[in-house]
């Protein structure tokens, strides 16, 4: 039947590729948008598999080098042994203590990455229960105790360099509007963490995105859709900005669920206590992309957990962080860097306050994308670029919400497939291949679909 | 601090029984009088005044008013003509009643709604995405209830009155005071509601009872509007019905079919809030029967009498569950009772599971008799109990 | 001499409350306490000549009432005393009253926001579900999941049913109140500020955290878990202060046969075989016991008295890793008049409430920003109760007596606490609440400021945090105060602990001192 797919990302990608193979007619409609950055991170190997294709991920080695306060840097290795020389050199004793929290953090990513390929289960469920104890007394109790814990108490635990401190904290913080000292944010770790192996703590980056744009087996257009047409209850088709109608049974949507549900169809086919409930999902941007041309660079400035605190205190207040979390990243031809927090509409001020950290960067016209600019060039709405936050009440089967966590919507015929469904963003492809597995699933259970 | 309501200079005037009673955060009169007999009959024999401010008010304005509406209540607003008034339920999306109230069409774009509870967050809800104003209007809009058969010729007295049909709406003018006037009421008799700007609520008041004295007019409080009710069968939000949003549990909420509001819910729209489960249930057949419960006099004064007594009577309408039984089992409730002066008998109005529901059908009630449980024999009858021909002509 | 059948270190309410529950079975209780009277931090003094103070805690919350049936607390002399209303002060002149008649309510709040005066009842009836699903939870010994017990294994299973059991949405809804900020899950209720700041305020008391930091949202429940038991918003004083909740339950206990020893400061428990035996008095005295009970936080009962070569090392560091960081102060104040608000002049029904100095939620944060870097907060959240209103006898004829809680006030201090710093607090509370009630300043008689190092200092709690261990959801139920001994034993045979620092905790509330209590008798509570 035809479908239409909505979105740029990794997700509309996977859903559209994995809907073609079921031998649907897809048109993916991707706005004009050449696809987010923010999609990169892990490849569950079950997509790959449903797709028949090989992909290249990696990591840069070192997978990170923060910036110590005297200048030097502290470099962290995919080898373990590599990184425990590194850190002998800044703090013996966190050097010692490395390879066990590497593989302590490795056991509870190992429970998420089995989730995360699957949709959200219950936390109730019993399934899960099981699993959780085969990870052992340790394990359980790490897990029931880190999950709601913020990470710079799971950090402070465990090391005393402020810099890896800081390095590792800012996984925690990554996209999200609350600091290190904030409850929830040693899971937002292990979220990053999963399918990396033990000791990295930055997703890797693929070629999952570029392998699929450039196939042809879906139709994509540059079109933006402005409404979803919806009759009876049910999905009729899409109406473009252009004004042209175009029909289809089933509309998949990567595009964020409050966009997707109460702006493009009408929110009068919801429960309207589900659609308040919509419009309270909080999805506010926090990070500027800036890109400087010239001599690439790879620094991460995060050199404390305070000072990650204390850049988040300016954004909560509506500031632009003075002293900001930088990672910056060598490219092809330049720099890029993740500035964050950034109020929506972030100014002068963050290419400032980026060159004056990043001295090295020399481009005095560097391309600045707030979040204002975010949302308009990649859609991301607020400039967030998971479409929800990822916070833990908007995580795992809470995502976004829990009556619309399996993908389904009360319209018959809507699917929702983007970074703000499970797992969110950082883990490619996921939601779109998780949503095009209940969705055929529920095709094949209803029997055939009418025409 | 309560509040009171723009009549209140005059209402507590003459409140002589200073019988006040909350609604709505306001103060209102239980019965002016020490009795409230009087107020009662003037409903049923001359026209009584209410002064029903505390009820909710809302201004629904804007290209789309009629569709937020239409999607919020159970009847076809889009549907409705100007002038007209709807009365009518409201249900969450599970089907469960919200709340109920009228819908009233001032023009093709503009609605006034009333409603017992507030309102404006629910309202707001469901307007998302729709161009409409809603506003609140409960304090600057005053509200009185002229009923029995005397309340035309008073309205008459005070300015031209247009030909007004049950449930229909007009603008007057009212001694040069300009009103909304609707054929509505909540006593089931001839009657209206005049709703009126607040600063123009007194002057109002005094022409109307300068006007209405030669006809008997006779201000009343809730006391004998509560008999009336009951005798028009009309159901009461928290008496006869937990509204769905405060219910605690499943089992206290109702959905209309259960209330018998089987007529409002017009299942003909494509879409309102609840629909589904409605159209759901309407397959099904409601589990429940909102019902006339009589008991009969015979039974009654023979409990009374096997204790050496005459017959007791509630001397007030009474709002409490009261068990209803077939045999041994417990096959339902009433939750509003008492004795209609005018029809010589002892009227319920009462929850009964569906089987049971049917007109006709015996069943027994509890009433106590001397400090102890009695069952007296009841009935099943057709709601309203008592239905004038002047309510619609 | 023979030996009892418990000794029980630290006088506090949930020792007594222990002690009470296990003399009443017939048990031979002892109970030492350090201090000359008993109480702990539940304890009221007459700090200046004829002005009584709560010195520490100063509300009764939620202390369970079946505490109050079971020991016969009014017998024993207690009442309490219901607050009536809270009122906030606006930096505008004008204020945001909440009160308990729900039409005064609802006109007030509507006089702010229509849309807030309606979704209260909503938020209400919402929050009254919560409460009656963890309320079970309270009287509830948390059971091991990670043991392979049979017995702990029945326990969780049977916990998890109890949640299997619950409806989808309930327990979703319970996951948000647990895992969000109070400011995030109130933004999605109300509008305006001082309501959404005041409430937010329930959810940071006592912890070093702000109404934006995730996890200070299920503390609102707290609120609603009174009604549950039929006590009306269950805040409220204790009639003579909160000593005499302690006194009532002392002397509860006392009538059921326990003994209590005040002046006894215990150093040391005596272990023996690896089995605790009793305690050292600083004077060297052992007292034996069957068992050893220690109301004491988990730092003192462990760290202390115990000693770390005694425990197993993964216990000692969870132990050593449990979180204390005491961010409250108290300011008590002897006052010649009334305090006349602004914006509401003279005495009126709202002393008769708490005063919250709450204006916005930016406020608290901001405040909570100083305290997060080892502040105290210039312009701080405070919590303020007129006792000598509902109980003139706090005070002398037409005096008054001002309990102020103040937040943030950080126990590690950046240079730590002085005397000097200690009055420079007080300066800064009683600057920002002169700035409501202009008269304040001259109606001071006399001023006691009670820093997180002074309570540490005079009432032993670790840091100073008054709940004996930070109440976040990691340090909660069954992590409380350490993964598998979160049912009032410990890792050493005939050691058992009955302080806020065990489940439930927090609060003047009793249940853990109960619960422990329970677990001991072998009897399910």
């Amino acid at each position: 039947m035809n479908v239409v797919v909505l979105g740029s990302g990794t997700d509309a990608l996977v859903a559209g590729h994995l809907l073609a193979r079921a031998g649907h007619r897809v048109t993916l409609l991707n706005e004009g948008l050449t696809g987010a950055k923010a999609d990169d991170g892990w490849v569950a190997p079950a997509i790959l598999e449903a797709l028949g294709l090989g992909i290249q991920s990696g990591w840069a080695d070192p997978w990170a080098s923060v910036l110590l306060a005297d200048g030097g840097t502290l470099d962290l290795w995919q080898d373990m042994t590599r990184t425990v020389e590194s850190l002998r050199r800044v703090s013996p004793r966190d050097a010692g203590k490395w390879p066990d929290f590497c593989q302590r953090m490795a056991a509870l990513a190992s429970v998420f990455e089995e989730m995360y390929a699957k949709p959200p289960v219950n936390p109730m469920d019993v399934g899960l229960a099981v699993r959780v104890r085969r990870l052992g007394r340790q394990g359980m109790e790490d897990l029931m105790r880190v999950l709601p814990m913020p990470v710079a108490e799971l950090l402070d635990d465990w090391f005393e360099c402020d810099a890896l401190k800081g390095a590792l904290g800012a996984m925690g913080i990554l996209h999200l509007q609350q600091g290190p000292r904030s409850a929830g944010t040693a899971f937002r770790l292990l979220h990053h963490h999963v399918g990396s192996p033990p000791g990295v703590f930055r997703p890797p980056r693929s070629n999952l995105g570029a392998l699929l744009r450039a196939s042809a087996a879906v139709e994509t257009r540059a079109a933006a859709v402005a409404r979803i047409n919806v009759r009876e209850g049910r999905v009729a088709g899409v109406v473009l900005a252009s004004g042209e109608e175009m029909e289809a049974a089933l509309v998949v949507s990567s595009l964020d669920p409050r966009r997707t549900l109460l702006e493009l169809a009408d929110a009068g086919w919801l429960d309207p206590q589900l659609a308040r409930a919509v419009s309270h999902l909080r999805r506010r941007g926090v990070a500027a992309r800036l890109f400087f041309k010239g001599q690439p660079q790879s620094l991460v400035v995060a050199p404390s957990l305070d000072y990650l605190e204390r850049a988040y205190d300016d954004a909560k207040h509506g500031r632009v962080s003075s002293a900001p979390y930088l990672e910056a990243r060598a490219v092809d031809n330049g720099t890029e860097v993740h500035f964050q927090y950034t109020p929506y509409a972030g100014g002068r001020e963050i290419a400032e306050a980026t060159r004056r950290l990043l001295p090295g960067l020399a481009d005095a016209e560097p391309s600045v994308l707030g979040p204002r600019e975010l949302e308009a060039r990649e859609g991301w709405p607020e400039g967030q670029a998971y479409h929800v936050e990822l916070a833990l009440d908007q995580a795992l089967w809470m995502r976004p919400l829990p009556q619309l966590a399996h993908y389904r919507t009360p319209i018959e015929g809507l699917w929702l497939c983007g970074p703000g469904m499970h797992p969110g963003g950082g883990i490619a492809g996921a939601a779109g291949f998780n949503c095009v597995r209940a969705l055929l699933s529920h095709l094949s259970k209803r029997g055939k679909p009418p025409a | 601090m309560l509040k009171t309501t723009p009549f209140h200079e005059r209402t507590s005037a003459l409140c002589v029984s200073h019988a006040w009673r909350r609604w709505a955060g306001y103060v209102v009169a239980s019965s002016y009088e020490l009795s409230h007999e009087r107020e009662y009959h003037a409903i049923r024999a001359a026209a009584a005044l209410f002064d029903v401010s505390p009820l909710y008010k809302y201004s629904v304005r804007g290209k789309h008013a009629a569709r937020l509406l239409d999607r919020v209540v159970t009847r076809n607003v889009l549907g409705a003509q100007v002038g007209q008034v709807l009365y009518t339920p409201w249900c969450d999306a599970a089907g469960k009643v919200i709340d109920d109230g009228t819908v009233a069409r001032l023009g093709e774009d503009e609605f006034r709604m009333t409603a017992a509870e507030p309102n404006l967050r629910w309202l707001e809800a469901n307007a998302l995405g729709l161009q409409v104003t809603i506003e609140d209007v409960s304090a600057s809009i005053a509200a009185l209830s002229l009923q029995g058969p005397c309340s035309l010729a008073i309205l008459k007295e005070l300015g031209e009155i247009p030909p007004l049909k049950y449930f229909r709406l007009a603008q007057a003018t009212l001694r040069g005071i300009p009103v909304t006037l609707t054929r509505t009421g909540y006593t089931g008799d001839l009657g209206f509601e005049i709703w009126v700007d607040r600063d123009k609520a007194l002057p109002l008041w005094d022409a109307l009872i300068v006007a209405g004295t030669p006809y008997g007019i006779q201000p009343a409080g809730m006391l004998a509007l509560d008999v009336a009710r009951l005798e028009a069968g009309l159901m009461l939000i928290d008496v006869d019905y937990v509204p769905a949003n405060k219910a605690l549990i499943e089992g206290q909420k109702s959905s209309p079919y259960e209330l018998d509001l089987a007529w409002a819910v017009n299942l003909d729209k494509p879409h309102f809030v609840g629909r589904q489960a409605l159209a759901a249930e309407k397959v099904r057949g409601p589990q429940w029967q909102f019902s006339g419960v009589e008991i009969g006099w015979e039974g009654l004064e023979r409990l009374y009498a096997d204790v050496g007594l005459a017959t007791r009577l509630p001397a007030t309408a009474w709002r409490a569950s009261v068990p209803i039984y077939s045999g041994v089992e417990q096959v339902g409730y009433a939750t509003s009772g008492g004795w209609s002066p005018l029809l010589k008998k002892y009227v319920t109005l009462a929850h009964l599971r569906a089987a049971w529901a049917r007109p006709g059908t015996q069943l027994d009630m509890e009433v106590t008799v001397e400090h102890r449980r009695k069952r007296a024999a009841a009935r099943v009858v057709k709601k309203p109990f008592f239905d004038p021909e002047r309510k619609r002509a | 001499m023979k030996p009892y059948d418990a000794v029980i270190v630290g006088g506090g309410h949930n020792g007594l409350v222990c002690a009470a529950y296990l003399a009443r079975a017939g048990k031979r209780v002892v109970v030492l306490e350090r201090r000359e009277r008993v109480g702990g931090a539940a304890m009221s003094e007459e700090v200046f000549p004829g002005f009584r103070f709560s010195v520490f805690s100063y509300v009764v919350s939620l202390l369970r009432p079946e505490i109050i049936r079971d020991l016969e607390l009014p017998r024993h002399g207690l009442h309490i005393l219901p607050l009536e209303s809270t009122l906030t002060p606006l930096v505008n002149g004008d204020y945001l009253a909440q009160w308990n008649d729900h039409d005064q309510n609802r006109r007030e709040l509507a006089r702010h926001s229509l849309r807030d005066a309606e979704a209260y009842d909503e938020f209400g009836l919402v929050l009254h579900q919560m409460a009656r699903l963890i309320k079970p939870m309270l009287r509830m010994a948390p059971p091991d999941p990670a043991s392979l017990h049979p017995r702990e294994l029945l326990d969780t299973l049977n916990l998890g049913r109890y949640f299997r059991k619950l409806d989808k949405k309930d327990f979703n809804a319970l996951w948000k109140l647990l895992t969000m900020s109070s400011a995030d899950y109130l933004d999605e209720w109300f509008e305006t500020e001082a309501l959404k700041a005041t409430k937010a305020a329930s959810g940071i008391i006592g912890t070093l955290l702000g109404p934006r930091s995730p996890g200070t949202a299920y503390v609102l429940l707290h609120h609603y878990m009174g009604e549950l038991d039929g006590v009306f918003r269950a805040w409220g004083f204790a009639k003579g202060g909160n000593g005499s909740v302690s006194a009532a339950i002392a002397a509860s206990a006392q009538a059921a046969g326990a003994e209590i020893r005040t002046g006894a400061p215990v150093a040391q428990i005596l272990i023996e075989r690896e089995r605790a035996v009793g305690a050292v008095l600083e004077g060297g005295e052992e007292v034996r016991g069957r068992i050893v009970v220690s109301s004491a936080d988990p730092r003192r009962t462990f760290m202390d008295l115990v000693g770390e070569s005694h425990l197993p090392e993964e216990f000692a560091a969870a132990i050593r890793r449990f979180r204390f960081r005491g961010a409250s102060a108290k300011v008590n104040l002897a006052l010649g008049e009334l305090p006349s608000f602004t914006c509401l002049p003279g005495r009126g029904p709202h002393l008769r409430g708490a005063v919250s100095i709450s204006p916005s939620i930016a406020y608290l944060e901001r405040a909570y920003d100083e305290g997060k870097y080892g502040e105290f907060s210039r312009r701080p959240y405070m919590d303020i109760v007129i006792p000598s209103m509902l109980d003139p006898g706090m005070a002398p004829p037409g005096k008054h007596v001002m309990s102020i809680f103040v937040q943030y006030a950080p126990y590690h201090l950046a240079g730590g606490w002085t005397d000097e710093r200690r009055e420079a607090l007080g300066d800064a509370v009683v600057d920002t609440l002169a700035e409501y009630a202009p008269n304040l300043k001259s109606a001071i008689l006399h001023r006691q400021v009670i820093t997180p190092a002074d309570i540490e200092r005079i009432i032993g709690l670790s840091e100073g945090n008054i709940f004996q261990g930070e109440l976040s959801l990691h340090q909660m139920f069954f992590l409380r105060p350490a993964p598998a001994w979160s049912r009032y034993r410990a890792p050493i045979e005939g050691l058992w602990q009955c302080g806020s620092g065990t489940h439930p905790g927090g609060g003047v509330m009793g249940a853990s001192g109960r619960n422990a209590a329970f677990r001991i008798l072998g009897r399910r509570a």
